[in-house]
């Protein structure tokens, strides 16, 4: 039963941080209808960018924090302005190749400039765990835990309950018919783009804090987990991506606790690809490409 | 024959070949994000014959092709509801499952790769399967499938309206596309004496996707441009080692970004009409 529990616990921590990346993935796509696939390499920025606060100026959390979140939030901008507003509107494949082009560098850009391999994370926070009768948490994972579900409410927050959230589903229903009613496109794809690397940044730091390492080509690990995630709920409701997230989380926790891990990802796809069969517009809705 | 070269030039062969399979399965608007597994395939399948069952090397690289082309034709049958999108993301899914499961059967080696390959493959037979692959890719490209295989890529339900049977249309692009890939997957086992399931993922298979639209991806001169021209330009940048993969990144961003098309977006001017023989649909519908 503790076993159950504990594995539950872990499995909602890594699902959390799935979620912020498929929510991301699912802002940027409902928006702007191109997956952006420099994102797992945006969230790979924050990490780095946070890294580099926690060595060089303050181990302090909250301004570490912060910098991982400027940093990737900065990336975002850049790649919004410079590719994806000048390819809105086109076939989504090139938009496609282009966000891999620019992960592509991202990733490599950062592999050389810093190092290639895999690098110690500073202990920002102790990794002293805290006791909660049948089931035990450490620091970074409640850390992990928190900025993950702190993330998801701003998301839900904003989407749900600003001008620029309405906007923002306004333009995800029809982007023409929005601007018709005054809504600037523009500046909607572009806070929708800041917002999820933001986040991004913010899920990798506390990634970092909770493995103690930080590396460039971590992106491509997490961004396809987040991607499956978007995938099988479908992009009508970001509840629905968290949901399946969590639900992902929890079922990889179960499978390396009870089973074995080696078939782990296999069953992922292969759900993956049974839920698209059935529903191929995802469980919860559909994506309009 | 090509002294310190002639690795470059095989595996040039080898992409290029790779993306004229990538290239007949994207005429029907299927983009596969399985190519690697496809081809993994077809190489593991191979390599089986010849090292365990000591299978001669052309009947060997022709099983490769028919497990692609089974592989293809199955996929296109399962993912025939699913619109471009969402297609797209089960072929890759379907990449890494295959790259999981191989990395778990102890017969073909597990993580460990699959070696003892015996080497058979040299310049002269790539070159003559990319001969051949090309000439069934530009056959098909004029062919009555082929024009139907456009109609589809370009509106499904008008297609569909018009007479055409879209699985049929789909199922035989795939299964081409993929029989080419499998084969190419043949020729690679071949040549490197091992099929790793590293190599399978959606990473490797991303790679032709790239040399495809870099080259224009609605002309098979296209694809076949873009294949070498990424593949050899690489090596021509080996003087900014640390730098070459961001140099990479930023020249398939900015082509994309101003010649969205790709390279070559219609058969070039100059070219005998022998190559050009019949009308094209060149580009997609604007969306």
């Amino acid at each position: 039963m503790n076993l159950f529990l504990q594995q539950l616990l872990n499995g909602v921590i890594i699902g959390s941080t799935y979620a912020v990346i498929a929510i991301g993935f699912a802002l940027v796509f409902t928006v702007l209808r191109v997956i952006n696939f420099a994102h797992p390499d945006i969230f790979m920025v924050g990490m780095f960018g946070g890294l580099l606060c926690a060595t060089y100026v303050t181990s302090n959390f909250l301004v570490v924090a912060i910098a991982s979140a400027l940093s990737a939030g900065f990336v975002g901008l850049a790649l919004e302005r410079a590719v994806l507003r000048p390819l809105r509107g086109r076939d989504t494949l090139m938009t496609l190749i282009a966000t891999l082009g620019v992960g592509i560098m991202l990733e490599n850009g950062v592999a050389a400039l810093i190092s290639p391999d895999v690098v110690a994370f500073p202990a920002v926070i102790s990794r002293q765990p805290i006791d909660l009768g049948a089931v035990s948490i450490s620091r970074p994972q409640m850390v992990n835990l928190l900025v993950s579900l702190g993330s998801l409410a701003i998301v839900s927050y904003y989407v749900r309950l600003t001008a620029y959230g309405r906007a923002t589903r306004a333009v995800a229903e029809r982007p023409d018919v929005a601007a018709a009613f005054g809504v600037n496109v523009d500046r909607v794809s572009q806070v929708a783009v800041v917002l999820a690397s933001m986040l991004a940044g913010c899920a990798a730091l506390s990634v970092g804090l909770l493995y103690g390492n930080a590396w460039a080509f971590i992106g491509l690990a997490y961004g396809i987990k987040g991607f499956i995630c978007i995938l099988v709920a479908g992009n009508r409701y970001f509840e629905g991506v968290i949901l399946v997230a969590l639900a992902l989380g929890i079922l990889e926790a179960l499978i390396t606790g009870y089973l074995s891990s080696t078939y782990r990802d296999a069953i992922a796809f292969l759900l993956l690809i049974a839920v698209l069969y059935v529903r191929p517009n995802g469980l919860f809705g559909s994506y309009t490409a | 024959m090509f002294g310190q070269w002639e690795s470059l030039v095989i595996f040039t062969l080898l992409n290029v070949m790779l993306t004229v399979g990538v290239y007949v399965t994207a005429m029907s608007g299927q983009l596969s994000l399985a190519t690697a597994a496809i081809a993994g395939l077809g190489g593991y399948a191979a390599a089986i014959l010849t090292r365990n069952f000591g299978w001669p090397f052309v009947p060997a690289v022709l099983a490769g092709a028919v497990v692609g082309g089974c592989v293809g034709a199955l996929i296109a049958a399962v993912t025939l509801r699913m619109r471009d999108f969402v297609l797209k993301l089960t072929t890759l899914a379907f990449g890494e499952m295959i790259a999981v499961v191989a990395f778990n059967i102890d017969y073909i080696g597990g993580a460990n790769s699959f070696t003892g390959i015996p080497a058979y493959t040299s310049f002269w037979s790539c070159l003559i399967a990319v001969g051949i692959a090309t000439y069934l890719a530009w056959r098909f490209d004029g062919s009555r499938q082929g024009f139907a295989a456009r109609a589809v890529r370009d509106d499904v339900v008008a297609a569909a309206a018009a007479g055409i049977s879209v699985l049929r249309v789909r199922v035989v692009t795939f299964a081409l596309g993929a029989a080419i890939c499998g084969a190419a997957g043949a020729l690679q086992a071949h040549y490197m004496l091992i099929v790793s399931p590293q190599e399978l993922g959606f990473f490797a298979s991303l790679n032709f996707i790239i040399f495809l639209l870099f080259g224009g991806m609605y002309v098979l001169w296209g694809a076949m441009l873009g294949a070498t021209v990424l593949t050899i330009l690489p090596e021509l940048m080996r003087f900014t080692t640390a730098y070459r993969a961001v140099l990479l990144g930023l020249i398939i961003t900015v082509v994309v970004l101003f010649r969205p098309q790709g390279l070559i977006a219609r058969v070039p001017t100059g070219v005998p009409r022998f190559f050009s023989r019949g009308k094209r649909a060149t580009r997609p519908r604007s969306q």
